[in-house]
């Protein structure tokens, strides 16, 4: 076997079928998995999360009560679902929290018990919160109210998922 | 709470806390105003889902009590009366039943708790935006109810 024939010997075919064939199957299973590793990454800070809520001149000092949609899906069922947020501006600062009592998840209302004025309260269990959110002490929740991740523009509110404190 | 396998663990671990059943009562009929009959369930379920969303941590929403109309009024009676019966003895000392089937009303009397009746409105048509408007304007009927039900000591049953 001479080098100016460029002959390529038996074995030296089998290893370039194999290199070939090998990479390929290799790039089929790799190629998913970094997709689906990477893909979340690549979509996350969508602006498609945030939903307009409010409008900023609509907002006072006293939390109000505002409801919207959000498009939830669930494995392989979307479906739409309301949700409701106290929003209340403190200075230049806006501050929405999400109304799922922290202790077993029923709705807290702005100032809804002549007892405890300027409060949130539940009405199932008698858990209180302040304005901020902060859960009181002797009362069943352990835990502040969630706030929602907010993002203002042009004006108008947009609410995003909500924060753990 | 709901009747979930994911929620079943809440109560499991919250049942103390967890006192009240809703029971939503819905009639099956294809001979007699079939579309009216469905719209009732439809509204019944709306109504209900919305009690259970405010009052999540302490109501479990039981799944619906089915009956075909032209169940006799005694056998339907005392089915109900066995459920109520079940819940009662498994810790749920508030249970109210949550129907817009007229019928209950006749024998709200003979029931061991508390009956809630809403006329039943077609939502289908319905733009959503007032749609969830009348179904807030219910709500802020129908809570008070609830909670002012929570001051009361529970029914004695016999």
């Amino acid at each position: 076997m001479s080098e100016k024939e460029h002959k390529v010997s038996r074995r030296q075919f089998l290893s370039y079928c194999l290199m070939g064939v090998g990479g390929f199957m290799a790039a089929a299973a790799v190629t998913p998995m970094a997709r689906f590793a990477l893909d979340p990454a690549l979509e996350a800070g969508g602006e498609s999360d945030y939903v307009s809520v409010a409008s900023v001149d609509d907002l006072t000092e006293e939390p109000k009560r505002f409801d919207f949609k959000v498009t939830v899906e669930d494995a392989w069922y979307e479906s739409e679902q309301s949700r409701t947020a106290w929003i209340y501006r403190e200075g230049n600062e806006i501050i929405a929290l999400s109304p799922v009592c922290t202790h077993l998840g029923c709705t807290v209302n702005w100032d809804a018990n002549e007892d405890h004025p300027n409060q949130f309260y539940c009405p199932c269990h008698h858990g209180r919160f302040e304005k901020s959110g902060k859960n009181i002490a002797n009362t069943p929740p352990t835990r502040p109210l969630d706030v929602y991740d907010m993002e203002v523009r042009d004006g108008t509110v947009y609410l995003g998922r909500t924060i753990q404190r | 709470m709901k009747w979930t396998t994911e929620q079943m663990d809440m109560y499991l671990k919250a049942k103390e806390y967890v006192d009240t059943a809703i029971i939503p009562l819905i009639p099956v009929d294809l001979l007699n105003d079939p579309k009216g009959k469905v719209s009732m369930g439809e509204f019944t379920t709306v109504i209900v889902d919305e009690i259970e969303r405010q009052f999540r941590g302490r109501v479990f929403q039981i799944p619906a009590f089915t009956y075909v109309v032209g169940e006799k009024e005694e056998e339907k009676l005392q089915r109900l009366k066995d459920w109520d019966k079940h819940l009662f003895s498994n810790g749920f000392k508030h249970i109210l039943y949550i129907t817009s089937d007229s019928e209950w009303r006749k024998v709200e009397n003979e029931l061991p708790d508390m009956l809630i009746w809403i006329p039943s409105l077609s939502l289908e048509s319905m733009e959503d935006k007032y749609a969830k408007e009348i179904i807030d304007q219910q709500m802020k009927q129908l809570l008070p109810l609830v909670t002012n039900k929570w001051q009361d000591e529970p029914k004695e049953r016999l």
